[in-house]
């Protein structure tokens, strides 16, 4: 089976396209098979482990997580959805981090094909913010 | 008949077969793709790390030797194989199971249950193991018990024999250690009931390969069935991969009520049942230590929405199954097909694009998509005679 497939990125500056990530925020995980998002405030770079999401298979999620000016920032919940469908996982995702900005979500499971929206909320400061995504699972 | 005439009405047959059988519909790439995804087939066989027997060889004896032993009911007269039998693709032909009472659930095959992630209708179970133990103990069911069964395994001097060969050590005295062994051979044995490749697996694999001949010799009928599948009935969003299915759990639009005022709430009940149980793959039974296999169970949610959810059954040896459905409900193939066909929206409250929803199929179309769902059967190859000697093998 392919890899899934995501390419769109639903959360975005309010100025229109990504504004530049702040300059010490790495953003390996969204390299090559990962994928970066960025709001006003939060930049969240981010991938599966394994790398290919397999319907009805759990993955993990290896997700880096700054702000924009380098503030401290938490990743609060991970969950994911099927919005056609309006059903989300049959599994509720936990969180670990890992030190430096990094997390890892454990117990995801896209338990159907098609298209899931992965929200990631993200807290810094006393504002907690939502990136979505789309990931279609073939 | 002259050799020419013969010749001749051989040629015609061939024509007629591909006229009316041996065609290929066309099937673009995305297609090609979902219908990957159905196989190969057969898988690679399980290995359940929670079951330090799983693929054992000495426990596959044992296990099949316990599941045909109606000393483990209560009252020695039921064994696992009285509903779960072979000659019925390991069912028992019932609308509701009968064990020491009347059920309110259907008597699941047994086919692929190795490859399983949750277990019963109502996924109470966790590992094939915790499922195979809860009927033995089950007042409704079996209505054996814990120190019988261990008495039974202690006492008998065959069947201890195929325990120690099985487990390395004779008997011990913790009887609920040897009911949770009794029930692991049970599951090994079960891991070893894999469904024979059928028409479809040859399509599928000639289609990915590309060997457009071979798959055209899948029935046309099967083919446009096959059609249906994936595209307007979308049944494959649940039936999915080599098994078809997901594994997972759904509501349907079958009715829940068992009696007057009375429901079976399905996967809801499951997974309180499951949380509870001792036996879960969270609990001190499970041999799996690093607790890598429990990652469903830690992680799975239990949603108001698993109201009147029940197991997505697995569709292949499904032709001589029924009834079907969890409390079977639906007595033939033919009717499965028209329920989804005429399916009530208003039973199923989904307030987004339903997943199940009444797909007006024509007479032809039902048709066609039964003639599917039976590719997915084919005759299993005779067993090997189980092993009655201890030292045998």
């Amino acid at each position: 089976m392919r890899r899934a497939l995501a390419a769109l990125l639903v959360a975005t500056s309010a100025s229109g396209w990504p504004l530049p990530a702040a300059a010490d925020c790495p953003l390996d995980l969204g390299r090559g098979t990962g994928w970066v998002m960025f709001s006003e405030r939060a930049i969240v770079a981010f991938r599966p482990e394994p790398l290919r999401i397999e319907v009805g298979q759990p993955f993990s999620l290896l997700l880096n997580v700054c702000t924009r000016r380098n503030d401290p920032a938490e990743l609060v919940a991970v969950d994911a959805q099927m919005p056609d469908h309006r059903h989300g996982m049959n599994y509720r995702p936990t969180i670990v981090p890992a030190g430096q900005g990094r997390f890892r979500a454990d117990g995801l499971v896209f338990h159907m094909p098609g298209r899931w929206e992965l929200d990631i909320d993200v807290r810094a400061g006393s504002e907690v913010e939502r990136l979505s995504h789309e990931i279609i699972v073939k | 008949m002259s050799r020419w005439r013969a010749l001749l009405l051989v040629v015609t047959l061939l024509v007629g077969a591909g006229a009316e059988g041996w065609a290929h519909l066309q099937w673009p790439e995305d297609e090609v793709r979902a219908i990957r995804a159905h196989g190969p087939w057969p898988p690679p066989a399980p290995v359940d790390p929670s079951n330090r027997v799983s693929g054992d060889p000495a426990a596959i004896a044992l296990g099949e030797r316990l599941f045909n032993d109606a000393r483990l009911s209560g009252a020695g007269t039921m064994s696992c194989a009285s509903c779960h039998q072979a000659e019925r693709n390991w069912s028992d032909g019932r609308a509701r199971a009968r064990g020491r009472a009347g059920l309110d659930r259907r008597t699941p095959s047994l086919w692929n249950v190795g490859q399983g992630h949750w277990f019963g209708w109502d996924g109470a179970a966790d590992s094939l193991w915790a499922q195979s133990l809860r009927p033995i103990i089950d007042p409704l069911e079996m209505a054996g018990s814990t120190g019988h069964v261990a008495a039974l395994l202690r006492g008998d001097p065959t069947l201890g024999c195929f325990y120690r060969r099985a487990f390395g050590t004779a008997p011990g005295s913790d009887d609920e250690a040897l009911l949770v062994d009794a029930a692991k051979a049970l599951a090994a044995f079960q891991e070893t009931l894999v469904s024979p490749r059928t028409a479809f697996d040859d399509f599928r694999d000639a289609l990915v390969a590309g060997d457009l001949a071979a798959a055209a010799r899948y029935p046309a009928a099967a083919q446009r069935g096959l059609k249906i599948f994936m595209g307007a009935g979308n049944c494959n969003a649940c039936h999915f991969g080599p098994r078809f299915t997901n594994g997972e759990f759904g509501d349907v639009g079958i009715p829940f009520f068992v009696r007057p005022g009375e429901v079976d709430s399905g996967r809801l009940g499951g997974l309180a049942k499951l949380m509870a149980s001792p036996f879960n793959r969270l609990g001190p039974y499970s041999d799996d230590k690093s607790g890598a296999s429990a990652l469903r169970t830690r992680h799975v949610q239990r949603l108001h929405a698993n109201f009147g959810e029940f197991r997505v059954p697995g569709l292949r040896q499904l032709g001589d199954t029924g009834p079907y459905m969890h409390n079977g409900h639906l007595a033939t193939l033919q009717d499965v097909v028209r329920h989804y066909s005429k399916v009530s929206p208003d039973r199923l409250h989904s307030d987004g694009v339903p997943l199940v929803r009444p797909l007006g199929l024509s007479a032809d179309d039902q048709a066609d998509l039964v003639a599917f769902l039976r590719s997915l059967a084919a005759d299993p190859p005779p067993r090997p005679p189980p092993l009655t000697e201890c030292g045998a093998g």
